[in-house]
C-alpha cells in the first residue's frame, strides 16, 4: 500500500511529505488559476535538495536507491503534480548524460543542476512529436564548436535550467541515425526562450519552445559520439518513463485521499455517502488501479539497476499509470458530483493536470508500439 | 557560542485530544510525536544565531526512546551534538522535577562537551500543558539570569542583546552569558531540512543519559517528588449549539438573528 | 492568609488582579494585595475596593525578574502564605515559576477555576488547547498560581479602609542581571480586550483589511472591541494587539460576535469561555456553529450591515 522503501528512509518521506502538504498543496491553487510560475515554493523545494535526489553519490548526490525517489517524488505529486513534472523532467535531462557523458561531463553538470535547481531535455520539435526522427534542428561543425539551429517545443523547465540536453541532425541524410546529442549551457547566446504553453494543467510547471539561433556550443558539449543521439534519447527516455508514471499515480493517489474524505463527510438521504456501496466499489476500482500502477513503477526502475532489459515494463508503467490517473480523476469528480466540477474544490485539477500523462514522454500509443515490438521482434 | 536547545517532543498539536475513559489520562497513544512548536523556533533562532555568529548547538531532550528521533531532527537543522536523558525514575515528575533533571543533565553534558554553555534556549511553553515554567525554574536551578518569550538576540559587549516581545511592541534586554532564554513566535518560520543534512544526520550518535550518569538524586524527580499532583483529568462540558439560522433572504436571516439577541439581552 | 501579587500599569491595577481577590477568597478568608512599583496610589485603593483584606506596597523603579523574585520572596518567608496568586501576564509567567523554584515549591499555570475539595485546594488547569481540564493539588506550600484572565470575576467595589503596610526591601544591585535597554511601543493603540464586555472579532473571512472597517462599526455601536483571528494578522490586516487565541489573548467577554470565522482550535480555546456567542459565516459547516448561541449563515459583508441596521433600529 505504497512504495516500500528501506525503513531508514522513513523520516525522508515524511520530511517531504509535510513539506508538500504544508507548503505546496493549498498554495499552488492561485498558481494554477493565474499561470504564474511559483517561483518562492520552487525555490524552497531547491533550498531542501528535492532536484538532487537523482544524481548518484560519486558525483556528490544522496545515494539513495531509485524505489524512495519514486516514494518522494509521489508525495511532492500528490501535492501538486506540476511539481512533480518539473522534477521529473529534471531528472530525465540529467540521466541523458548520466548515460551518454564523460566523467567529466556528469560531475560537471551535477554540480549545475545542484546549482540551478531545474535542467532540461529538448526532443520534441513542431513537426517531430512521436516522430523524432523527422527533426529539423541542425548542429554543424565548425572548427572546435557546433553551431546549432533550430526549434524545440513544449519544452518542461524552459527558461529555468541550468542546462539543455539537446538532440540536433548532425547528418540528415541519414535519418534517425544522423542525430546527435549535446548539452547546451543555460546562458548561451543564441538560445532564447520562446512561446510559454497556456495549459490545460500541470501549470505550475512551465512549458516553453527553446529556440536556437546559431546557437555556438563548444565540441566537447557532445554527448557520446555524432550519429548516438537517437539511442541516447530512447534509452533516456526509458530509464525516465516510469518517474512520469510515478507522477500520475501522485495523481490518482490524491483523486482517491479526496474521495475519502468526502465520501465521509457528505451526507444525502440522512447518511454518508461512503455508505453506498456503489461508491464503495468505485473506491476500491480506484484503490485496485492506483496501487497496480504504483508497483509497476517499482518494478521498472528496479530493474534498472539490475542487468535485465527494462523498455517493455518502463513503458507498461507510464501508459497504465497514465490512464489510471485519467479515470481515478474522473471517478473523484463523479464522487463529489456537482461540487467536483467547480474549481471551488480540488479533484476538477486532478483531471485537467492528469490528460498530459497519456500524452508526454511517449503518447501511450507509441508505448504500445514499444510494447509490441519488443514481444513481436522482428518477423 | 555554545549553545544548548532543551526540546520536548509532545503529541501533534493540530490533533483534537480526548480523555481516554479507561486510563483516565489524555488519549494520546495514537497521536504522532511532534517537537514541541516553540521548542522548533528556538532551535531555528538558535541556528540563526550560530550561522551568523558561530558556535555549536547541542539538543537534549528528557523523554522515552523515540524522543531520539525528534533529537534527530534537531541535528539535521542545526544541532551537531545531541543527548536523550532515559530513566524511568523521570517519569511523573513536575515542572520542578523536570527543570531538577534537565539542570543536572546540562552539567552533565557540559562535562561531556568539555566546554560550559553560553547560551541556553528552551521554547516558552509546550502545547501539551502550557505550563511555561520549566525556562523559568531551569534558570533558577542553574542560578542564571533569565530572558522569557523572546524573538531575537544578538551578541553584544559583556553578552547578549535580547528583544522580547511585549503586548504593544518589544523590549531590548541586556543580559550576561551564560543565560537561559525561553522562545516565542519570531518572524520567520522553521525551516526544512536539507534532504542532505537529514542523510547526514542518520550518523550522529545520540547517548542515553540515566539518572545514575549525572549523579541526580532520584528522590528529587518523578511522581514521589511533585509538589503538584493531578487529581483527576477531565473534558470540559461541551458548549451546547445553539440555534443556526438561513433564511429565504438575508434581510430575513438578520431580523430573525437579531431578534433572539435581543430577547437574550445580549446588547 | 494569600498574597495576591497585583500588577499595575500606570498606576492603576491590572484587572486579572482585581480578579484573584475574589478568587482567594474561594480558599482562604485573607487576601493581602501586593502592589510593586511607584506610583501606586490609585491601586491601593482599587485592591482595597475589590477585597483585599490588606495591602502591602513595595517601592521598585523598574521590573526585573530577580528583583520581583527577590521581593516576593522576602514576603513569603515574612508571612508564610499558604498560596502566592499571580496574573497570567507576561511579567507574571516570567517571574513567578522562578519563584517557585527558589521556595522549592510547586507551581500551576492557567488556573480558570478554584474549589476546595476534601479541605484542600484545588486548581483546575486546562491542557491539550483547551481539550482536557486538570484538577491540581499543591503537596508543598505555599503553591504559586498563575491564574487566567477574566476566569474570576471582580467582587462588586465597595469603597473600604484596609491597613497598608509599606514593606521596604532593598534588592542588592548584584542581584539584578538582566537590565531593559529599551522599551519600543510598536502598536499604538492599546486594545483592551480581556476587559472588554462585547468583543466583534473579524477571521480571514472578511476577505480583505477594508472589510474590517464594518467589524469595528458593529464593535463601536455596541461599546465593544474588535478582536482577530490569526489570518488576517498574519495578512497585516489588523494589528496583533487584537489577537484572539492560542498565541493572542483569552476572552471571556459577555458578548462574543465572531465574523467571518471557521473556529479552528487555536482561536476557539481563546474565546470559549464567552458568555453569549454569535457567528457569521456563509458555509453552514463551519465547526463555529458548534459551539455559538445563535448563528447567522451567510455571507458576512452582507449579514454585518443589516445588522448594524436592525440594532440601530431596535434602539431607536
Amino acid at each position: 500500500m505504497a512504495y516500500a522503501i528501506p525503513e531508514e528512509n522513513y523520516d525522508l518521506l515524511e520530511t517531504v511529505r509535510e513539506f508538500a502538504q504544508k507548503e505546496i498543496k493549498e498554495q499552488c491553487k492561485e498558481y494554477d488559476v493565474s499561470g504564474e510560475f511559483p517561483q518562492e515554493i520552487y525555490d524552497q523545494m531547491i533550498e531542501m535538495g528535492l532536484h538532487t535526489l537523482e544524481i548518484p553519490e560519486e558525483y556528490g548526490g544522496m545515494g539513495l536507491d531509485k524505489v524512495t525517489v519514486a516514494a518522494l517524488l509521489e508525495q511532492v505529486s500528490i501535492a501538486d503534480a506540476g511539481f512533480g513534472t518539473s522534477l521529473a523532467a529534471t531528472g530525465l535531462a540529467y540521466k541523458a548524460i548520466l548515460i551518454s557523458g564523460t566523467e567529466e561531463q556528469k560531475q560537471k553538470y551535477a554540480d549545475v543542476l545542484t546549482e540551478s535547481g531545474f535542467a532540461c531535455f529538448c526532443l520534441t520539435e513542431p513537426m517531430a512529436g512521436s516522430d523524432p526522427g523527422n527533426s529539423k534542428t541542425t548542429a554543424v561543425k565548425d572548427g572546435d564548436e557546433y553551431v546549432i539551429n533550430g526549434r524545440k517545443c513544449f519544452i518542461t523547465n524552459a527558461g529555468k535550467g541550468g542546462f539543455y540536453v539537446i538532440t540536433a541532425m548532425t547528418d540528415k541524410s541519414k535519418g534517425i541515425h544522423g542525430m546527435s546529442a549535446f548539452v547546451v549551457d543555460a546562458d548561451t547566446p543564441g538560445l532564447s526562450i520562446g512561446n510559454h504553453e497556456n495549459k490545460m494543467g500541470i501549470r505550475c510547471s512551465t512549458t516553453a519552445d527553446v529556440v536556437f539561433e546559431d546557437c555556438r556550443i563548444p565540441a566537447e558539449n557532445l554527448l557520446g559520439e555524432e550519429g548516438q543521439g537517437y539511442k541516447i534519447a530512447m534509452k533516456t527516455l526509458d530509464l525516465a518513463r516510469p518517474y512520469m508514471g510515478c507522477v500520475a499515480v501522485g495523481i490518482a493517489q490524491r483523486a482517491i485521499d479526496e474521495s475519502i474524505a468526502y465520501m465521509k463527510e457528505r451526507i444525502q438521504f440522512g447518511k454518508p455517502i461512503g455508505k453506498n456501496q456503489g461508491l464503495q466499489f468505485k473506491l476500491a476500482d480506484m484503490q485496485i488501479k492506483c496501487e497496480t500502477a504504483r508497483q509497476m513503477v517499482a518494478h521498472a526502475v528496479s530493474l534498472q539497476d539490475t542487468d535485465k532489459k527494462f523498455s517493455v515494463e518502463s513503458s507498461i508503467a507510464k501508459a497504465y499509470a497514465g490512464d489510471a490517473a485519467m479515470e481515478c480523476a474522473s471517478e473523484a469528480i463523479q464522487i463529489f458530483g456537482g461540487y467536483g466540477y467547480s474549481r471551488e474544490y480540488p479533484v476538477e485539477k486532478l483531471l485537467r493536470d492528469a490528460k498530459i500523462f497519456q500524452i508526454f514522454e511517449g503518447t501511450n500509443e507509441i508505448q504500445k508500439i514499444v510494447i509490441a515490438n519488443n514481444l513481436l521482434g522482428k518477423f | 557560542m555554545e549553545i544548548l536547545v532543551c526540546i520536548k517532543q509532545v503529541p501533534d498539536d493540530s490533533v483534537e485530544v480526548s480523555l481516554n475513559q479507561a486510563t483516565g489520562k489524555a488519549d494520546i497513544e495514537k497521536i504522532a510525536p511532534i517537537v514541541n512548536a516553540f521548542d522548533g523556533y528556538a532551535l531555528e533562532m538558535a541556528t540563526r544565531f550560530k550561522e551568523a555568529h558561530g558556535g555549536n548547538i547541542t539538543v537534549v531532550s528528557v523523554g522515552p526512546d523515540k524522543a531520539r528521533d525528534s533529537l534527530r531532527n534537531c541535528c539535521a537543522v542545526g544541532a551537531s551534538k545531541a543527548f536523550l536523558v532515559k530513566d524511568e525514575a523521570t517519569e511523573g515528575s513536575d515542572t520542578l522535577g523536570t527543570a531538577y533533571t534537565l539542570s543536572k543533565a546540562v552539567a552533565k553534558i557540559e562535562e561531556e562537551n568539555g566546554v560550559k554553555f553560553d547560551i541556553i534556549f528552551c521554547g516558552k511553553e509546550t502545547t501539551d500543558f502550557t505550563s511555561s515554567q520549566v525556562g523559568p525554574m531551569l534558570a533558577q536551578l542553574l542560578n542564571l539570569p533569565q530572558v522569557t518569550n523572546i524573538v531575537g538576540l544578538e551578541p553584544a559587549e559583556g553578552g547578549l542583546a535580547v528583544k522580547q516581545e511585549t503586548e504593544e511592541g518589544y523590549n531590548m534586554i541586556d543580559v550576561a552569558t551564560p543565560c537561559v532564554v525561553t522562545v516565542a513566535k519570531p518572524e520567520y518560520d522553521p525551516r526544512y531540512p536539507t534532504m542532505k543534512n537529514k542523510m547526514a544526520a542518520r550518523k550522529v550518535v545520540i547517548p542515553d543519559i540515566t539518572a545514575a550518569d549525572m549523579g541526580a538524586d532520584t528522590a528529587l524527580m518523578g511522581e514521589t517528588a511533585a509538589k503538584v499532583k493531578v487529581a483527576k483529568v477531565y473534558e470540559p462540558a461541551k458548549k451546547e449549539a445553539g440555534v443556526k439560522i438561513k433564511e429565504q433572504t438575508v434581510e430575513e436571516t438578520v431580523a430573525k438573528a437579531v431578534g433572539i439577541m435581543l430577547d437574550a439581552k445580549v446588547f | 492568609m494569600i498574597l495576591v501579587y497585583i500588577e499595575t500599569a500606570e498606576g492603576k491595577a491590572k484587572n486579572v488582579g482585581l480578579e484573584m481577590l475574589t478568587a482567594a477568597k474561594i480558599i482562604s478568608d485573607k487576601a493581602v494585595a501586593v502592589l510593586i512599583g511607584t506610583g501606586n496610589d490609585e491601586a491601593v485603593k482599587q485592591a482595597a475596593s475589590y477585597g483585599a483584606d490588606e495591602v502591602i506596597t513595595v517601592e521598585n523603579a523598574v521590573y526585573s525578574t530577580d528583583a520581583y523574585c527577590y521581593i516576593m520572596k522576602s514576603l513569603v518567608e515574612k508571612y508564610s502564605p499558604e498560596a502566592v496568586f499571580v496574573g497570567s501576564t507576561l511579567d507574571g509567567k516570567d517571574f513567578a515559576p522562578r519563584l517557585a523554584a527558589q521556595l522549592g515549591t510547586g507551581c500551576v499555570t492557567d488556573v480558570v477555576n478554584i474549589k476546595v475539595e476534601d479541605g484542600k485546594a484545588v486548581y483546575t488547569c486546562p491542557s491539550y488547547n483547551g481539550n482536557l481540564l486538570n484538577d491540581m493539588t499543591a503537596e508543598a506550600s505555599p503553591v504559586v498560581a498563575i491564574i487566567r484572565s477574566g476566569s474570576f470575576k471582580k467582587a462588586d467595589p465597595a469603597e473600604k479602609e484596609v491597613n497598608v503596610i509599606a514593606e521596604s526591601i532593598a534588592v542588592p544591585a548584584d542581584e539584578i542581571r538582566t537590565k531593559i535597554a529599551e522599551t519600543v511601543k510598536e502598536i499604538s493603540e492599546t486594545v483592551n480586550l480581556e476587559e472588554a464586555d462585547v468583543i466583534v472579532s473579524g477571521g480571514r473571512g472578511m476577505g480583505a483589511p477594508e472589510n474590517f472597517a464594518l467589524v469595528k462599526e458593529l464593535a463601536d455601536l455596541l461599546g465593544g472591541v474588535v478582536g482577530a483571528t490569526r489570518a488576517p494578522i498574519e495578512s497585516g490586516w489588523i494589528s496583533r494587539a487584537h489577537q484572539i487565541g492560542q498565541s493572542g489573548k483569552i476572552v471571556a467577554p459577555k458578548l462574543y460576535i465572531a465574523c467571518g470565522i471557521s473556529g479552528a482550535t487555536q482561536h476557539v480555546s481563546g474565546m470559549i469561555g464567552s458568555d453569549y456567542i454569535v457567528a457569521i459565516n456563509k458555509d453552514e459547516d463551519a465547526p463555529i456553529f458548534d459551539i455559538a448561541n445563535v448563528g447567522i449563515v451567510g455571507n458576512v459583508l452582507e449579514v454585518l450591515p443589516l445588522m448594524i441596521e436592525e440594532i440601530k433600529k431596535a434602539r431607536a
